[in-house]
């Protein structure tokens, strides 16, 4: 057993075996936690599953069905599979922007504003141009970060959470002043020309919410993989993360390749908050950081900052988020508790590295312990 | 004028004694941004603490608090020896690390404090509700013109941390512990060679770098916020962050610049007042502080030395 | 009584992979200087670093005046009267003299009659006192990092006579000196023995220990060859037994073909970001056939030459031509396309990126070009085809070809990759930076080849060492640099190595 394991974690596919090892650890650090509760873990689970649409629920309102959850669950994962395809841009640069909930508020609140409120546009301009908007917007603030790091030796997990705050304050007395519902103190709703997921598609009989988002989403993710797989552009970022001084060395300019990393990370997080915010919520609460931009860290972390891992991760920790709300009403367990499952994963993620580590120095002795007994024999 | 002196106080000095704690950290050679997430833990420990005493001790006992600051420093402590492993033992890159504890924190404490709520009053709320600390004004020191403000209407806490800081600079600059520590910093191996004890070192100066975040932690719950809730996670962690660097890792110095951003805060507040804007324009003045790091960060990042083997992991057995 | 106040019985210690040391057994005398002698990666740091508790062995025993020890840290050897100066000083920065010397076994005095305080001035006057007792001069409120080489090593050595140690394990102690400071050194070591110390010297320049030690033990590859007499043995007979074959001392070296001018550095100055001037008004040729080797101190600005001419420092005033462009302004790429090559000081940190596969590595200075890429998009094919090439033709050993993780490779052959990588770029200016550092002899060998073969090929070769023998036999012109100015440039020849030495300490000509 013991050895099986090490062997998993420690060959070609090791990433991907120290994720599963972090996903089943997660899973029995939660069913503890929720047999300490006095709760069922495994109901627990169905209806996390069932909440998400892959599982049926005993029953459904008038016109919603399995259906209808399951494409509230992409409309939820769209922009999480953004957010964290953001993060890993910057992350295999080297550079940790935490900052992507921010980002995502300042590009959903700029298309809202501009594009969002604008009742003449039709939906053939608008919904290109809220996505323009996110991706422009982004890329700026990303590339201010980027700017910031290489110029003045800013840390970006410093800059990017100080930004966070400020565009909260700032969208937040915008919002608070000019364009408040005075119903929910959020803000007014955007017209359906602008939002990015068509309401009240019927399919198979059921009202579904369909995400624009979710195609782009995936097709980025491929484009993101390509980029570091097999393009010359990719190569430099990477060796910039993995040493920028190497980097420097053979004719890489680092300063320039941290500024564009970050200016595509910020692209992506503002793609990904037109997605939740013109999308998924339609509204903007202010003064409010999605958790969302946190969650894609450990989306990344958990994917082993591929992006392909990303998707199949994004889909793990989307259950857990989107089913919170109907696991709840169901075994009566507070909602915040996928933040935390999600914040275990993270954490069990994190220590990936070590268990490869501690799988690979156990191969060793037992090479070496084989060696010596051989040694002696002779 | 004097309230901005006030408000100033008790704004920078919990934002300082955060601030030395991650100065403790990273002069161990451990990068520490998990401050944030070490204040919140604090400071849920302590309300669940005070939280479960009011009944026994009755609401608007004093003593409460000081258990609650306790309480405070050991749960945050505590929570920091995740940091410490997955950094000294796991050699797991610190800065990922800082942000993980940081997330996983928020996390906790939201779930745990519904859950506690529920299973204390039924209500799956989640706040804490503490009340303010009560206030004392120096006699005499209060009645100074300008700057008068700085001894009037003082939390208790200021007084405690300020003890605590001058304590822990002592033990920075003055003891074998201090000396070991700082060299850690530096260079790892000179300590292992002169027979100190690294890894046992660096855990210590975590543990402390976690206890005084959760004591900074715990002053906003009973001061700005007046309870525990989700709001106490304001990036004020990263403030204290922001003015270690400044600071230059050096506690004097740290403490002015921890000063200047109370100011900062209080008298953005206090101008918007004076100007008799509508209260929405708060929101605007609350942008202050960090818009001033981000200036002063600009200003003055180059210029700094951060300890030479920070964010290094050390292992004997390396060769 | 024991015969031996040290005894180590049957050493064996692994690491994984490797067995660093392999039933190794020594016995030292009271008073004498011991020396151990062995090729890089031969075990000698390791069975030295047990005798002082950096590590446990395995197995076997450890006796001290004839009684069994086992120790489990450094402090452990300390009581036992051992200390030991490693090859790295082991020296906080920005800590002075006296603070570096009793850091762990700080004097503490009671400020108020209750607080524990540590009493540096106490401290300082210790030192001063051991200082002037011993010879050896510091001054103990100096930061460390104002101090020469040679300094930080009398800081070392007080640190163990601070700690009363007997026994002094130096490890390789003359590998960063000028001649005359290994004199100075050596006689200091002498000084110790007559004051009955018992000292232990890791090295592997044989001179070294034919001038000051009583026995030598021989390792290879984590096992004990032989124990000698040093009066006994001759150089060549311990040079044979260190490596396992006949040494051939002297490398074949062809009369230098000086052609045009390659390389023209004039009146450079390089400012570090404290605005403090490392390179100071440097001015100097090197032409196609001429190996120009610039020596001096570590960190008297040789490496910011190089990193000035390659373009990863900036340069603040003077100029740089090559072939007579000039390329001052030009990006680190932009003067390796017009024809540098450079292998620098650093394989770990700037000279490969060890995460990248060994095929990734090879192509470092290609990638970019068609057919490794068309239109940013990358050429796999290629990048193997390349890398199978050039681990053929350098004969670079690695567990999976190609696709080995350059980090799991052993340092010869990573520093062969990287000499092969800039080879193979047939560049005009060729610079090497410490070529040698942390090679075993034959690979030692084999570089020397290389850069001789590239030179008679051609090539201008600027070559920057801090190894003073490596420069007396290679290069054909010398300069020599002290606190960022070259304090004299001649050929090579004309000076002896100790006349390079007095330059290297700042002496000045007349």
């Amino acid at each position: 057993m013991k050895k099986f394991l090490a062997q998993r974690l420690d060959g070609r596919y090791s990433a991907f075996w120290a994720s599963v090892l972090a996903i089943i650890l997660t899973l029995i650090t939660a069913s503890l936690l929720l047999l300490v509760m006095g709760k069922d873990p495994v109901v627990a689970f169905q209806s996390f599953l069932q909440g998400c649409g892959f599982l049926p629920k005993a029953n459904y309102g008038g016109g919603s069905g399995m259906l209808s959850d399951l494409f509230d669950f992409l409309n939820y994962l769209a922009p999480l599979l953004l957010a964290s395809l953001a993060f890993i841009a910057g992350f295999k640069t080297g550079l940790f922007n935490i900052g992507i909930s921010g980002q995502m508020l300042f590009s959903g609140f700029l298309a809202t504003v501009f594009i969002g409120y604008n009742k003449s546009m039709s939906a053939a301009i608008a919904k290109p141009l809220v996505i323009l908007i996110g991706l422009a917007s982004g890329c700026l603030l990303g590339a201010l970060i980027g700017f910031l790091k290489y110029r003045f030796n800013i840390h970006e997990v410093v800059s990017t959470i100080m930004i966070n705050y400020i565009i909260s304050y700032l969208t937040g007395f915008f919002i608070n002043n000019n364009y408040v519902d005075m119903m929910t103190r959020t803000s007014r709703i955007c017209t359906a020309a602008a939002r990015l997921t068509w309401t009240n598609v019927k399919i198979g009989g059921v009202n579904c919410k369909v995400p624009l988002g979710i195609v782009i989403a995936v097709l980025i993710a491929f484009v993101v993989q390509f980029l570091f797989d097999k393009t010359s552009f990719g190569f430099e970022l990477k060796a910039v993360g993995l040493n920028s001084r190497c980097a420097k060395y053979f004719g890489v300019n680092v300063g320039k390749s941290v500024v564009l990393s970050m200016a595509i990370s910020g692209a992506l997080a503002g793609l990904a908050g037109v997605c939740y915010y013109l999308g998924y919520t339609n509204t903007i609460i202010p003064k409010t950081l999605a958790g969302m931009g946190y969650d894609s860290i450990s989306v990344a972390l958990l994917g082993s900052a591929s992006p392909i891992g990303a998707i199949l991760a994004s889909v793990i920790v989307s259950i857990f988020q989107q089913g919170a709300n109907y696991m709840s009403s169901r075994v009566g367990v507070a909602k915040e508790i996928a933040s935390l499952i999600t914040g275990i994963m993270l954490l069990y993620a994190a220590c990936g590295n070590y268990m490869r580590i501690v799988a690979h120095s156990y191969l060793q002795k037992e090479l070496d312990k084989t060696s010596s007994r051989e040694g002696k024999e002779r | 004028m004097e309230k901005v002196f006030t408000d100033g106080l008790s704004f920078g000095i919990p934002l300082l004694i955060m601030a030395v704690g991650a100065i403790y950290s990273e002069k161990s050679g451990v990068t520490n941004l998990a401050v944030e997430g070490f204040q919140g833990v604090g400071a849920f420990v302590g309300s669940l603490i005070a939280i479960l005493l009011i009944p026994v001790m009755g609401n608007g006992n004093q003593w409460i608090i000081y258990i609650a600051l306790a309480a405070a420093a050991v749960g945050a402590g505590i929570y920091a020896c995740l940091h410490a492993l997955l950094c000294i033992k796991f050699h797991a890159d610190q800065v990922i690390s800082g942000v993980v504890i940081n997330i996983l924190a928020v996390a906790l404490t939201s779930f745990f404090t519904s859950a506690a709520n529920t299973a204390i009053n039924g209500t799956a709320s989640n706040k804490f509700i503490l009340g303010v600390s009560n206030r004392f004004t120096v006699p005499g020191l209060s009645k100074i013109p300008w700057i008068g403000g700085l001894f009037t209407n003082m939390y208790p806490f200021e007084i405690i941390i300020i003890v605590l800081v001058i304590f822990f600079w002592y033990l920075m600059n003055k003891t074998r512990y201090g000396m070991r520590l700082r060299a850690c910093g530096e260079n790892p191996q000179a300590v292992d060679a002169a027979g100190g004890d690294v890894k046992k070192t660096r855990w210590i100066a975590v543990m402390i770098s976690g206890a005084l975040s959760g004591i900074g932690g715990m002053c906003f719950a009973y001061s700005l916020l007046a309870n525990f809730s989700p709001s106490i996670y304001q990036g004020y962690g990263y403030l204290a962050i922001a003015a270690m660097i400044f600071g230059n890792w050096n506690i004097g110095s740290t403490a002015l610049v921890c000063l200047i951003f109370g100011f900062a805060k209080s008298g953005g507040y206090q101008l918007c007042i004076a100007m008799g804007l509508p209260s929405n324009y708060s929101d605007l003045f609350l942008m202050l502080p960090y818009v001033l790091t981000m200036l002063l960060l600009i200003f003055f990042s180059k210029k700094n030395h951060p300890p030479k083997a920070v964010g290094q992991p050390w292992d004997k057995g390396k060769r | 009584m024991s015969e031996y106040i040290v005894e180590m019985r049957h050493i064996t210690k692994r690491f994984p992979g490797i067995v660093a040391n392999d039933d190794v057994s020594i016995s030292i005398r009271k008073g004498e200087v011991y020396a151990l002698l062995g090729e890089n990666g031969a075990g000698k740091s390791t069975l030295m670093s047990m005798l002082f508790g950096m590590y446990e062995p395995d197995s076997g025993e450890i006796l001290i005046n004839g009684k069994p020890v086992v120790f489990h840290s450094s402090n452990d050897a300390t009581a036992q009267s051992i200390g030991m100066v490693h090859q790295h000083f082991k020296l906080v920065d920005t800590y002075t003299v006296a603070e570096n010397i009793v850091l762990g076994i700080e004097p503490l005095k009671k400020k108020f009659g209750f607080l524990p305080w540590v009493d540096m001035k106490k401290a300082n006057n210790e030192i001063a006192e051991l200082s002037r007792k011993f010879g050896l001069e510091v001054n103990p409120t100096d930061l460390i990092s104002d101090l020469q080489v040679s300094v930080r090593q009398r800081v070392e050595i007080l640190k163990m006579l601070y700690r009363k140690a007997e026994i002094l394990i130096f490890d390789e102690p003359t590998a960063v000196l000028t001649p005359q400071e290994i004199d100075f050194l050596l006689d200091i070591i002498d000084g110790l023995r007559k004051d009955g110390k018992t000292i232990i010297l890791i090295t592997h320049k044989i001179m070294e220990i034919k001038r000051i030690a009583d026995r030598c033990a021989i390792l290879r590859r984590g096992k004990l060859i032989d124990v000698r007499n040093v009066a006994d043995t001759s150089v060549q007979e311990m040079a044979d037994l260190m490596v396992g074959h006949t040494v051939n001392f002297n490398q074949q070296k062809n009369k230098a073909n000086f052609r045009e001018e390659i390389l023209t550095v004039d009146h450079l100055t390089v400012k570090n970001e404290n605005n403090f001037e490392v390179v100071k008004d440097v001015s100097f040729k090197v032409h196609g056939g001429e190996i120009f080797a610039v020596t001096g101190v570590s960190g008297n600005g040789q490496t910011e030459i190089a990193d000035a001419i390659t373009g990863m420092l900036k340069i603040a005033s003077g100029t740089v031509k090559l072939e007579g462009k000039d390329i001052t302004e030009a990006s680190v790429r932009e003067r390796a396309l017009s024809g540098i090559s450079y292998i620098p000081e650093d394989r770990h940190g700037v000279g490969m990126v060890l995460d990248f596969t060994l095929r990734d590595n090879l192509s470092l200075r290609e990638y970019f070009k068609e057919p490794f890429s068309r239109n940013g998009i990358l050429n796999p094919d290629q990048f193997q085809k390349y890398s199978e090439e050039l681990i053929e033709r350098y004969d670079i050993r690695s567990g999976q070809g190609p696709a080995t993780i350059v980090r799991s490779m052993s340092g010869g052959n990573q520093q062969k990759a990287i000499i092969g990588r800039e080879i193979e770029e047939k560049s005009k200016l060729i610079i090497f930076v410490q070529p040698t550092r942390g090679l075993d002899i034959g690979a030692i060998e084999n570089v020397h080849k290389q850069i001789l073969q590239e030179r008679d090929n051609g090539a201008a070769i600027l070559l920057i060492s801090l190894e003073l023998d490596e420069i007396m036999a290679l290069s054909d012109t010398i300069g020599i640099i002290y606190r960022g100015e070259l304090l004299k440039i001649t050929p090579a020849g004309e000076l002896t190595s100790h006349e390079v030495g007095r330059y290297m300490m700042g002496v000045k000509d007349a």
